[in-house]
């Protein structure tokens, strides 16, 4: 595998590829083909970001070590749309990952020279930007003003350890911190519009659906806090409405092939020891609608054109796994923090 | 199977401790429950240096032996030194090492051992083929990866030191070689002591090599008899990249063991072979094999067991 | 900025609650960053927080940068760019990294004991995951307790806060808000000797309350002192304690390495 930064000997490999290749299959750790590590999660980790979340695959749960870390985090700026200002009407998504803390675990491993690591950055954030910053996943709330003002979305993730499937664990934790982004209400000054039915459901993106719940004409404002919210909460409770269509945000699953099987979640040493990797991103639009949003092959091994259809098929039902794992741990957190933040509502009067 | 957990929260995020119990207190408690054990850190002032001579992890100023590092302080005699409770392996001649190759350069190799810089294996520290005694020769020096190339694991003896303090490792011995038909686990050194043997055989057909510097090899069992091959030296067996054929109960056995060693260190346990050999039959009567480890409770439950029989 | 939001009202309290001398919560956490570093930290005073981990003493990266008589320390340091109120990336030749890369390299070489380590290099990686001010004092403590926590030998230490003055009256452990609008200094101090290991002032203060602001400081760090050595001390024992087990109690004496 081209990007890796462990080293394994030959007969460690070999004796990775015979467990994979065994029947019935057996790996390193006793895990199953198809069977992930823990994951932990938590979204709301950044407190000055519009959304968050920190997640870890691998985690040891005896001592917290170990594990693939990455930080995720949404930053929601005005930008303005005219021409030649570099906005665009409607919102734009910029996506960017950084692995700052490089080291690769026991320094016996060639150390990542800054060029190769510039290399490795460029290419995680290419795959990441590309699948999530395509048209078909914009959200339709990003407008402000049309031909005029939009938000523009940063999604800036950090890769804090590397112990293998790091494509997994971006797009899970981008997915998390697009999940709890909230988008700031605002209002408009120059529309005296009638009020709008609701721009939630407007899947178009285009220039027509920016925010129009208030009509009066104080100035511009974004952090203009709605009235309709929950009794039990004050007004500043109140962060914003969550981005629209945000079950669409794909999930990532990497199949690592020692041909003719496949297996997911690879430790860097199962990394090291297979030759090609395909990384599959789906969205599930709806119960019965995936589409594939992105595709990749790396390492110098090949596959048949044959067995990638099927390869895909599978993908697919990994990917639904993930998705709606994810899906309710992501329900579970927006509970979880709703409680919190009520309770410490209360534990203030 | 795809599974979610949360983080810990951290437990006294939110809670100030109070300051006062500490200066008065102090004394007391840096002696542990029978006390013998003191703690020291960085900066504590440990006894006058007319008195004593500072050893290891401490310094003197101002006529006072002060601890650099953070660990137990031990006296014998005169001299004082504060064991740090974590450190990279600090090593000493005849020690028993595992290590990996990270560089091949004339005449010698780079190995990597968890110590303060790489190891030096000198071309004339290992067997070659064509019998123990034969002399080096240029070709040798010519095809050193077929040997050793990088990644390569291999088990050694700590022979000597440079004068910068680098060690230099030998594998002269029939035991030591390079490392085939398993996997690598690694711990804190300090978690592994020195032992009469570091090679273990447990009964499940696996061996285990604890290497002082935290490095541990999980493999296959290989008779005593086979290692040594027919004409005492059997070259193309002792630098093979080849595995063996592996059965699966003995692939599931080095996993457990595996996990096994994983929990223990990650809750500071030392390893040795009674300790592997008692968790090791206490987790293959449990269900679910070696991936039930993984799970929190069932490893809690494997460190209390081995903590009851000690 | 400076006019809507009162720096210290009549009754002295700050605009987060807290008294004129009053330090933040600090939360101090071991817990591993980074793929298995040798040590690791994450302090958090306040809203800010920053985690380093330490590798090393270990074999050094490239053969010119490492010295024959001592380790060489290599410090990294990086900005999450959801870190602040804005977003911001910060490369690696960002001014506002290098300056604050120089500064902790120059405040911690003479502090650890790095002549035990010739031709070594001890890297050690900086993080800041949020910041709401006191970023250098955050950033110094974090890398006290991970080397520490590394096991490396440091001479003391090294204990940092930020003290700054509003009209006449001095502030400690300021925030991003009162950082903004106040002449600041962050003071390092050493305290078994009383040694300043660092003083950084990007401000304008008037002599007569730097002397009182420097006092203050040297006080407030040994209050932070004493929370890190409980954390160090705390660790240690729990260490300890583990290792007792499945030896007996007997003294761990003749193990390996000291």
């Amino acid at each position: 595998m081209a990007l890796t930064s462990t080293s394994v000997s030959k007969a460690e490999k070999s004796y990775i590829q015979a467990g994979i290749l065994a029947n019935p299959p057996s790996r390193s750790d006793g895990r199953s083909l198809h069977d992930f590590r823990a994951i932990a999660l938590e979204t709301g980790v950044a407190p000055l970001a519009n959304g968050s979340a920190r997640l870890n695959i691998g985690r040891n749960p005896h001592d917290g070590t170990g594990g693939t870390e990455v930080l995720a985090a949404v930053k929601l700026e005005v930008e303005n749309v005219e021409e030649g200002t570099g906005g665009v009407d409607g919102g734009r998504i910029i996506c960017n990952v950084s692995c700052d803390v490089k080291d690769s675990s026991p320094s016996a491993y060639p150390n990542l020279s800054s060029g190769a690591l510039d290399d490795l950055q460029h290419d995680y954030t290419d795959v990441i930007n590309q699948t999530l910053s395509h048209p078909s996943l914009h959200p339709s709330n990003l407008g402000i003003l049309p031909r005029k003002k939009s938000w523009l979305l940063s999604l800036d993730i950090v890769i804090l350890a590397d112990a293998g499937n790091v494509y997994d664990a971006l797009f899970m934790a981008a997915r998390a911190a697009l999940w709890d982004t909230k988008v700031p209400r605002t209002r408009s000054i120059e529309y005296k519009a009638k009020k709008s039915v609701t721009t939630a459901k407007n899947a178009s993106g285009g220039a027509g659906d920016m925010d129009v719940d208030e009509d009066t004409s104080s100035g511009f404002d974004t952090r203009k806090i709605a009235g309709a919210i929950d009794f039990e909460l004050p007004d500043y409770w109140d962060e914003g409405e969550v981005l629209e269509g945000r079950d669409r945000w794909p999930v990532c699953v990497s199949m690592n092939m020692v041909l003719p099987t496949h297996f997911l979640d690879a430790s860097p040493q199962e990394e090291a020891s297979t030759s090609i990797r395909v990384l599959l991103m789906f969205s599930f639009l709806s119960p019965n609608q995936t589409t594939l949003q992105g595709m990749r092959m790396s390492g110098p091994g090949e596959i048949k054109l044959s067995g990638l259809k099927e390869l895909i098929e599978e993908g697919e039902k990994y990917a639904k796994e993930i998705y709606s794992a994810l899906t309710s741990k992501l329900k579970d957190e927006d509970i979880r923090r709703n409680q919190k933040a009520r309770d410490r509502f209360v534990n203030r009067i | 199977m795809i599974s979610f957990t949360s983080f810990p929260q951290p437990q006294d995020a939110y809670k100030r401790p109070e300051i006062e119990e500490d200066e008065d207190m102090e004394v007391d408690e840096d002696f542990m429950e029978n006390g013998t054990l003191k703690l020291a850190w960085p900066g504590e002032s440990l006894t006058s240096s007319h008195a004593y001579m500072r050893g290891h992890g401490t310094y003197v100023d101002n006529e006072e032996v002060i601890a650099s590092v953070a660990g137990i302080v031990e006296r014998v005699n005169k001299l004082i030194t504060v064991r740090p409770v974590r450190t990279r392996y600090n090593p000493e001649v005849g020690d028993l090492v595992i290590g990996r190759i990270t560089e091949v350069q004339a005449r010698r190799w780079k190995v990597e051992a968890n110590s303060r810089q790489d190891a030096v294996l000198m071309l004339s520290s290992v067997n070659l083929p064509g019998g123990v005694q034969r002399r080096k020769l240029e070709s040798d020096e010519l095809q050193m990866r077929t040997f050793f190339e990088e990644g390569d694991l291999l088990v050694a003896e700590v022979q000597a030191f440079f004068g910068d303090g680098t060690m230099s490792l030998h594998t002269r011995s029939l035991s030591y070689g390079k490392l085939r038909n398993g996997q690598l686990v690694t711990v804190p050194p300090n978690l592994i002591r020195r032992l009469k043997s570091h090679f273990i055989s447990l009964p499940c057909g696996v061996d285990l090599i604890l290497g002082l510097n935290g490095y541990i090899w999980i493999s296959k069992h290989v008779k005593e008899s086979d290692r040594e091959g027919e004409e005492g030296f059997d070259a193309e067996g002792v630098y093979s990249n080849k595995n063996d054929a592996i059965d699966d109960s003995t692939r599931t056995a080095i996993s457990q063991v595996a996990n096994i060693i994983s929990v223990l260190a990650s809750h500071a346990v030392p390893l040795n072979d009674t300790v592997l050999l008692e968790a090791y039959e206490w987790s293959v009567e449990q269900e679910g094999g070696p991936k039930a480890l993984l799970q929190d409770d069932v490893g809690d439950a494997l460190v209390v067991t081995v903590a009851s029989r000690s | 900025m400076s006019s809507r939001i009162e720096i210290l009202n009549a009754g002295g309290y700050r605009s987060d609650g807290r008294r004129q001398y009053e330090l933040r919560t600090i939360a101090i956490d071991f817990s591993p960053q980074g793929s298995n570093p040798d040590g690791s930290a994450t302090i958090s005073h306040g809203l800010t927080q920053v985690s380093v981990s330490v590798y090393g003493p270990r074999e050094a990266k490239m053969r010119s940068q490492t010295f024959h008589d001592r380790a060489n320390i290599n410090i990294e340091l990086s900005i999450a760019p959801f870190s602040a109120g804005e977003r911001r990336r910060r490369g690696k030749g960002d001014k506002r990294i290098l300056e604050l890369t120089q500064t902790l390299k120059s405040t911690f070489e003479p502090v650890i004991q790095t002549s035990l380590y010739p031709r070594a290099q001890i890297d050690i990686y900086v993080q800041v995951l949020q910041q709401d001010g006191g970023l250098l004092q955050a950033c110094i403590n974090a890398t006290t307790l991970a080397l520490v926590n590394a096991g490396i030998p440091m001479l003391d230490l090294v204990c940092a806060v930020t003290g700054g003055v509003h009209s006449t009256s001095a502030l400690l452990d300021l925030t991003q808000l009162e950082e903004n609008d106040l002449p600041n200094v962050t003071i390092a101090v050493m305290p078994r000797s009383g040694k300043i290991a660092l003083v950084s002032m990007e401000t304008r203060l008037h002599v007569d309350r730097f002397e009182e602001i420097f006092r203050l400081a040297g006080e407030a760090g040994t209050v932070i002192h004493s929370e890190m050595k409980r954390a160090v001390k705390e660790k240690t024992a729990k260490l300890v304690d583990a290792m007792q087990l499945g030896k007996g109690s007997a003294a761990p004496n003749a193990e390996n390495d000291y």
